[in-house]
Order: C-alpha cells, then sequence, then structure tokens
C-alpha cells in the first residue's frame, strides 16, 4: 500500500505542472491586468506602467513563467499585490478555515444523509420515503446564498441560537460560529448522497448474500451495519469524495455570507483584483488539496471493498 | 410652583441633560465594514479602505473640517502663510508623541513630508509637489515653496501628508523604502488617535485608543473616549445588517440604500445619512470615432446635452437611491470647497432634448452602448431607467456589464462609449476632482477626450492664486464652461448610509469618508 500511496503521490506532479501552466495562461488572458484593478480608475497611465515594471508584468511571458516557477521551486509564490503579504502566508492563515469548514459540512452532511437514506431505503415507496426524497430536492435545486441567509435570519437573528457569521475562536469557537455554514453546505451535500446512498441499500437489501444472513437468523441491526451500509457507502464515499471539490466551490459563497475568512473569499477578491500570484498559489493548493482528498477516497475505497486492489 | 421650585428643576433638567450629554469613557466600539483594508501606509496606497482607516492611525499637521469645506489644527497649533504665498510656517504642538510613547519631532515632521513629496512615491506626491524646501527648527516647520499654492493647507490635511516615525521606519527590516514600508505597515505606530493592536486579515482589526494623543476630550483628558474600536469584515450588505439588528455590531457601513428606510423605522439604531462628495454620473466618449473605428454621436455637444436634458434625475433619485440623494448642479459635489450653488446643472426638459436632438444630424435617434458592473444592482435600475427616458428622444441604450477589472481596462483603453463612474474627493479643495475630470493633460478628462482651453488656463491660474474670492469666480467660470459642454451625464450625488446603535455617540463620516472615531463614545 506504500508503494502504491508514493506512486499515487508523483503522479500529483503532473497534475500539479498542468495545472500551474493553465492557471498562469488562463489569468493573464483576462481582461484588464493587476496593477489597473489595483490603482482603480484615477491611475495614469504612467502610474500604471511603473506598477508593471515594479511587478515585473512588463516582461515577456516565458520569463515571467520561469521567474514563477523558479520562485516556486524555492517555496515561494510571491506576494500578494493588493495586499502586499506573502501568498504563503495568506494560504496558510486562511486554508485551515475553509477546510475546517469543508470537513464540517462533510459530517454534518454525512450525520444527516445516512440515518435519512437508511430510513427512505428500509421504508421504500411509503409517504415517509417521498417525504425524505421530496425535502433534500427542493434542498438540492435551492440556490446556496438562499439557503445561507434563511439559516441565518431563522436561526440567527430571530431565534438568537447561533451567532450571525464570524469564525470564532478556539476549536469550540469554530465549531460553535460554522454550525450554520456548515450546516448550508451539509444540507446540500446531503440531498446529492441521500438519494445515491438510498439507491445503494435497496441495492443492497434485495441482494443474495443479505437473504441469506436474514434466513441465517441475524438481526436486522447487525444485517444494516455489518452488510448492507458498508457495501452501499462504497458508492457514497466515491460521491462524497468528488463533492469535496464542490465543497470548496460552495465555500466561496457561504464564507461570503457568513462572513468567514477563508481562501473562497479569498480567490473570489483576488480574481476581481486581478492579483495573479493570489490566483495561481490558491489554484495550485486547490489542485493538491483535491487530488489527497481523491487518494484518501480511494484508500478508503479499497478498505471499504476488499475486491477493490490498490496497484 | 414658586420661583424657588422652578429655579430648582431648571438646575436638576439642566444637570440631567449635562449627565446625559456628557461623554463616558472606555469600551470598544464594533464596527461592520464591507471590505478589509489592503496596505496601511499613508504614501504608497490610496485605496478608500485604507484612507479611511489610516486617518486614524496617522494624524497630519492639519486635518479637514468636519463639513469638508476647509481645514483646522492638527498636529500643528497654527499656520501662518507669507504674503507672497511662497513660504507656509506651522508651528508644532508641545509635547507631541506617538503611540510607543515616543517624542513626535520636527525631524519626524520633516521627514514624513519629504518622504511623501518624492516624484515616484506614490499617486499623491503631486499633492506637495509646490514644497521645495522643509526646515525645521524646534517647533517650527517652514515650507519654502516653488510657487504659491492655494491647496497646501488642504493637502497637508490629507492622509499622504501623514506624520510617521521616522526611527522606527528606517529600522523596520528591508532593503529600501517599500520593503521596509510593507514591514512597517504589518504592525504602524502612528501619531494619530488609534494604534493598530490585531489584524486579522479579512477578518477583523482591532484599533486599540493611543494614550498619547494630543487632542483633549470635553472632560479635559486625553482623545480617544473609546478603549479601543474592533472591525469586522463582512462583505455581505444583510449580514452586516442582521449582527447590528441582534446587537453583535454597533455600527455598519455602506447600508444598501434600499434598507435607508426600513432601518430608519428601527427605534434601537440610528439611520445616518453623512453628507458625502460622492457624485454618480455617466461618463461620455466625446471622441468623434471610437476604437473600433466607428462614428460617434457623443461627440456632438448637442447630443450630449440632449441626453442630460431627457434624464430625469428626481425620478432616478426615486428609483435608484430611494430618494436619499439629490441632483447634481455641477460636476463636483455641493460639498466641495468653490461649488458655485448658482450653477443650474441639467433640469428634466424633453422638449429641450428634443430640439437639441432635433439640430443634430441623429435627429432620428441612434443607439448607444453603456459599460455596467456586473453584479451591481444599482447600474442596473440606474441603466434600465434610463433606456426608458432616452427612448423616449430615440435614443437606444444597449447595457453591456462587465466585471470590474475589465471596465478599468476598457476605459483605460478609452475603448468605451459610456460607462458608469462614481467619485469621492480625498481632499478639502476643488482641484483634485477638477484634475481629473475637466483637465486632459491629466486622464484625459476621465477619459472622456474632453479638452478646454479655458479651463486649462483657468485651473492653472487658480492653483496659484491666493485670494480666495478670485479662485472662488475662476472655479464659478471653470464649472460653467464644464456644464456647457457637458461631457458627462449628470446624475446624483449620494451620502453614506451609517447604521449605528443608539447607544453610539460622536461618530461622524465627514464628506471625504474619513471614519472619525476619535470623539465617539457608547452610553453605558
Amino acid at each position: 500500500m506504500n508503494t502504491y500511496v508514493l506512486k499515487r503521490l508523483v503522479q500529483i506532479i503532473p497534475t500539479f505542472l498542468a495545472v500551474m501552466l493553465l492557471v498562469f495562461l488562463l489569468v493573464r488572458l483576462l481582461p484588464g491586468d493587476p496593477a489597473s484593478a489595483v490603482l482603480g480608475d484615477r491611475a495614469t497611465a504612467e502610474i500604471v506602467e511603473r506598477t508593471n515594471r515594479e511587478l515585473g508584468l512588463d516582461r515577456p511571458l516565458p520569463v515571467q513563467f520561469g521567474l514563477f516557477v523558479q520562485r516556486l521551486l524555492q517555496g515561494d509564490l510571491g506576494d500578494s499585490i493588493s495586499l502586499k503579504v506573502p501568498v504563503l502566508r495568506l494560504i496558510a492563515e486562511r486554508l485551515p478555515v475553509t477546510l475546517f469548514l469543508s470537513v464540517y459540512a462533510a459530517v454534518l452532511g454525512v450525520l444527516l444523509a445516512v440515518p435519512l437514506a437508511v430510513l427512505a431505503a428500509v421504508r421504500r415507496n411509503t409517504w415517509v420515503d417521498a417525504l425524505i426524497r421530496g425535502v433534500f430536492q427542493v434542498g438540492l435545486s435551492l440556490p446556496v446564498f438562499y439557503v445561507a441567509l434563511q439559516l441565518l435570519t431563522l436561526l440567527g437573528a430571530r431565534l438568537g441560537w447561533f451567532p450571525i457569521g464570524g469564525y470564532g475562536e478556539g476549536f469550540t469557537g469554530h465549531l460553535y460560529h460554522l454550525f450554520l455554514p456548515a450546516l448550508t453546505l451539509g444540507l446540500n451535500l446531503a440531498a446529492v448522497l441521500v438519494r445515491t446512498l438510498r439507491n445503494s441499500v435497496i441495492e443492497v437489501l434485495t441482494a443474495e448474500y443479505v437473504s441469506f444472513a436474514r434466513a441465517k437468523g441475524l438481526r436486522g441491526r447487525v444485517i444494516m451495519t455489518r452488510h448492507v451500509l458498508r457495501n452501499a457507502l462504497i458508492a457514497t464515499v466515491t460521491l462524497l469524495g468528488l463533492n469535496i471539490g464542490g465543497l470548496i466551490g460552495g465555500a466561496v459563497i457561504t464564507e461570503s455570507v457568513f462572513a468567514i475568512p477563508g481562501v473562497g473569499r479569498l480567490m473570489v477578491d483576488a480574481i476581481f483584483g486581478r492579483d495573479y500570484p493570489v490566483i495561481q498559489g490558491l489554484t495550485l493548493t486547490f489542485a493538491v488539496v483535491v487530488s489527497l482528498v481523491f487518494l484518501v477516497t480511494d484508500l478508503i475505497h479499497s478498505r471499504l471493498d476488499p475486491r477493490v486492489e490498490l496497484n | 410652583m414658586n420661583r424657588l421650585s422652578q429655579a430648582a428643576l431648571t438646575l436638576v433638567a439642566a444637570l440631567s441633560v449635562s449627565q446625559a450629554l456628557a461623554a463616558t469613557r472606555g469600551g470598544q466600539l464594533v464596527y461592520g465594514r464591507y471590505a478589509d483594508s489592503l496596505f496601511l501606509d499613508p504614501v504608497l496606497n490610496d485605496a478608500n479602505l485604507d484612507i479611511w482607516i489610516l486617518t486614524n492611525l496617522y494624524d497630519t499637521l492639519l486635518q479637514p473640517t468636519a463639513d469638508g469645506k476647509g481645514v483646522q489644527p492638527g498636529l500643528a497649533s497654527r499656520y501662518v502663510a507669507s504674503s507672497d504665498g511662497k513660504t507656509l510656517t506651522l508651528t508644532l504642538r508641545p509635547g507631541l508623541k506617538f503611540a510607543d510613547g515616543s517624542a513626535l519631532t520636527g525631524a519626524d515632521v520633516k521627514w514624513s513630508l519629504d518622504r511623501a513629496r518624492k516624484p515616484d512615491a506614490g499617486a499623491w506626491s503631486s499633492s506637495l509637489a509646490s514644497i521645495d524646501t522643509v526646515t525645521v527648527s524646534g517647533n517650527t516647520v517652514t515650507l519654502k515653496l516653488k510657487r504659491p499654492d492655494p491647496t497646501l493647507p488642504a493637502a497637508l490635511a490629507t492622509f499622504n501628508a501623514g506624520i510617521m516615525p521616522q526611527k522606527l521606519f528606517t529600522a523596520a527590516p528591508g532593503k529600501n523604502d517599500a520593503e521596509k514600508a510593507k514591514a512597517f505597515a504589518e504592525k504602524p505606530i502612528g501619531s494619530g488617535p488609534f494604534v493598530l493592536s490585531e489584524w486579522k486579515r479579512g477578518s477583523y482589526m482591532v484599533l486599540k485608543r493611543n494614550p498619547y494623543y494630543w487632542k483633549k476630550g470635553d472632560d479635559g483628558k486625553a482623545l480617544p473616549y473609546l478603549d479601543s474600536v474592533r472591525f469586522e469584515i463582512i462583505p455581505d450588505d444583510n449580514t452586516r445588517i442582521l449582527k447590528l439588528q441582534a446587537g453583535e455590531l454597533q455600527g455598519a457601513e455602506f447600508i444598501p440604500l434600499s434598507r435607508v428606510a426600513e432601518l430608519k423605522r428601527n427605534a434601537a439604531l440610528d439611520m445616518e445619512l453623512f453628507p458625502s462628495t460622492k457624485v454618480n454620473s455617466i461618463l461620455m466618449n466625446n471622441r468623434p470615432t471610437l476604437k473600433n473605428g466607428t462614428d460617434n454621436p457623443l461627440s456632438d455637444v448637442r447630443v450630449r446635452q440632449a441626453l442630460n436634458y431627457a434624464t430625469n434625475k428626481d425620478a432616478l433619485i426615486q428609483v435608484v437611491t430611494y430618494g436619499t440623494g439629490k441632483p447634481m448642479t455641477s460636476y463636483m459635489s455641493s460639498t466641495t470647497p468653490l461649488f458655485d450653488s448658482s450653477q443650474k446643472g441639467f433640469p428634466y426638459d424633453l422638449a429641450k432634448a428634443k430640439s437639441l436632438l432635433a439640430a443634430s444630424k441623429y435627429k432620428g435617434g441612434f443607439e448607444v452602448s453603456v459599460l455596467a458592473t456586473s453584479g451591481s444592482a444599482d447600474d442596473l435600475a440606474l441603466l434600465t431607467a434610463l433606456q426608458q427616458m432616452w427612448g423616449a428622444i430615440g435614443v437606444r441604450l444597449k447595457i453591456e456589464q462587465v466585471d470590474a477589472a475589465t471596465k478599468t481596462a476598457r476605459y483605460r483603453a478609452n475603448d468605451f462609449q459610456m460607462r458608469t463612474a462614481a467619485w469621492t474627493n480625498d481632499i478639502n479643495d476643488p482641484s483634485q476632482i477638477t484634475s481629473y475630470y475637466a483637465l486632459f493633460d491629466n486622464i484625459e478628462s476621465v477619459h472622456t477626450g474632453f479638452k478646454s482651453a479655458e479651463i486649462d488656463k483657468l485651473f492653472a491660474q487658480s492653483q496659484q492664486e491666493l485670494s480666495r474670492i478670485t479662485r472662488a469666480s475662476q472655479y464659478r467660470r471653470i464649472q460653467s464652461v464644464y456644464a456647457a459642454a457637458a461631457p458627462i451625464i449628470y446624475l446624483y450625488e449620494t451620502p453614506y448610509p451609517v447604521a449605528l446603535s443608539k447607544k453610539v455617540n460622536g461618530f461622524v463620516q465627514i464628506p471625504l469618508g474619513n471614519n472619525i472615531f476619535a470623539s465617539t463614545w457608547l452610553t453605558k
């Protein structure tokens, strides 16, 4: 397994290089330049030119790319153009926030999805099943910002159960402050998971080995946890892994509504401000995070399903 | 009731009023901002997000008055101009200190002004360009000027002329000024009423009171009254308002104008509309041909005037600003010094608009495109209303929505026919907005391409004119010439909407936008 993990980690390198080149070129294809974006409407042509020169943006693209790679090899992602601080520092400050939110959302999503999906599967084609599926279908079709605002207004402002936005201090502070945003993202994720998990559970419930287990006289709960859920979770884990990227994407909107200082908001600001080093640094970070999540998903997959060989 | 009891009652009432009005010290004000500051160096940066905080960290020799019309003493208790206008002598207050307790001396003043006026130092060095030399003797700072400069007192009250501690700045790590500025801006020590104590970028910033600040409060002790101000960064308008309503904030800036009436009805809040220097207009490309080579109807002054007369400002003020705005009658706001109140602007007159258009070669109407900022509800409300208004004279308005950086890039390349625009002054003087809006040589009159030899001449004279009366008449003429040429669509002025808890007293956002927390206090 160690060889497999090592191999997969090495495979991340070409992905990383491709993303690096692509993002380097794509940000420069966007209309507008960093100096104009940072200096705004009032800057004179002379000041814009001077700023672009200071930033090295007047050099040919291959030279700029060469410098970027050279710095990267030294572990330097450059300085943010608008904030004037190292990009690595910004990412180190903000990435844990988004990761905390994403993991929290994934946990809430799974905690909501698993029992409800099992219930829907066991009571399939009854009103309980219809209600669970119906509610999540509606939830899935609502925009994230709308759900976020409704939760904020009801649970935050009206009932005062949760703070309105912010990140809080310490682990419990983060748990408390991020509950509503994590729930917003978690609901969205649960809506996707419930559907798949319910179908998987139904499929497994009708499998021969489950009938055999019943015939052996195993109790329903044992059958459900040992046989049904374990098998049904395989597809769900894969889906969860695939949706981690979506969670980080959803965090962009959620972080703005809930005033959370994560990388989602940083990315939005960087794109609008044409802050090339920040966009590049964040895209590379996302590429690494998503690759690692996929690796972990595969490892979990192999543990859940002995038929899957890691090679 | 006998006289004695009447007098006693009056005394009690007077005492209770004075009790109610007396400022109480201490506490933290939590204030919601829509975005975080970027880079806290007064010289190398000029974003409003920074300026409006910087003025709390770095004091200036003079300060803008709260009405936005003039200047008042700051670190300098007095200033005197020589009769030829070529020398300005300022007297520093005795015993000035920076926030770390070290002495603020004339050497710091000289160093700060010399740094700020270096030609390649940021976008604002030109505001101090008339200074030839800065000399210091004890508490006296003498500025020898290359020419008389009536704008200099206002320039000395502007953020880039903030006084910084020379020793601390030069001791900061870094090879050059830019690197030192980066390092120093992380933990700046200044001369203003507050000092930065904590900054978690994108999340919050805490300013602590500077115990050595020179200004005294009503109780005779040093300002500020507050122990600290905590800025929470909350980009979403709804969340900012919800937090304020829930009592998690005591103040929130940039309340959407659509929510002002609702918050005014909230008994727990003071919905303030602070007069601002903000003018909202539509910039027109005045050139005969557009970037793509097509003919531009907007090069005809009659067409530009017609569009101005066909713009129903009162209706727009209701639709876009929810009644909070007021019509523009000059390119500068009515809060700008030397604004000419006799200016008429362009009152809504459809008949006049039609006749002006009929006199041009575009009497059958034409299509015109406007750049709007994507996602801006205000831009969309404004432009869809204008589509209808201008449709009445046969002009078809095409709205092109682009993101802010693209809009700026196309504007800078003169690749636009019209665009939405807003402006706020940074200095209590009309020269800044005039140099941008009416002078071609700066940025092509906000890239409209407008050029007037008469305005160029009047402006050059006004920059050396020491008589306020003569300068006012020069500016009166500049505003009239500009209006006649109508290079822009005059829309409306809008205030700064700030919602405050009823517990907050003495806060003011001045017309330049600076947030003044020095005299702010909280009712216990």
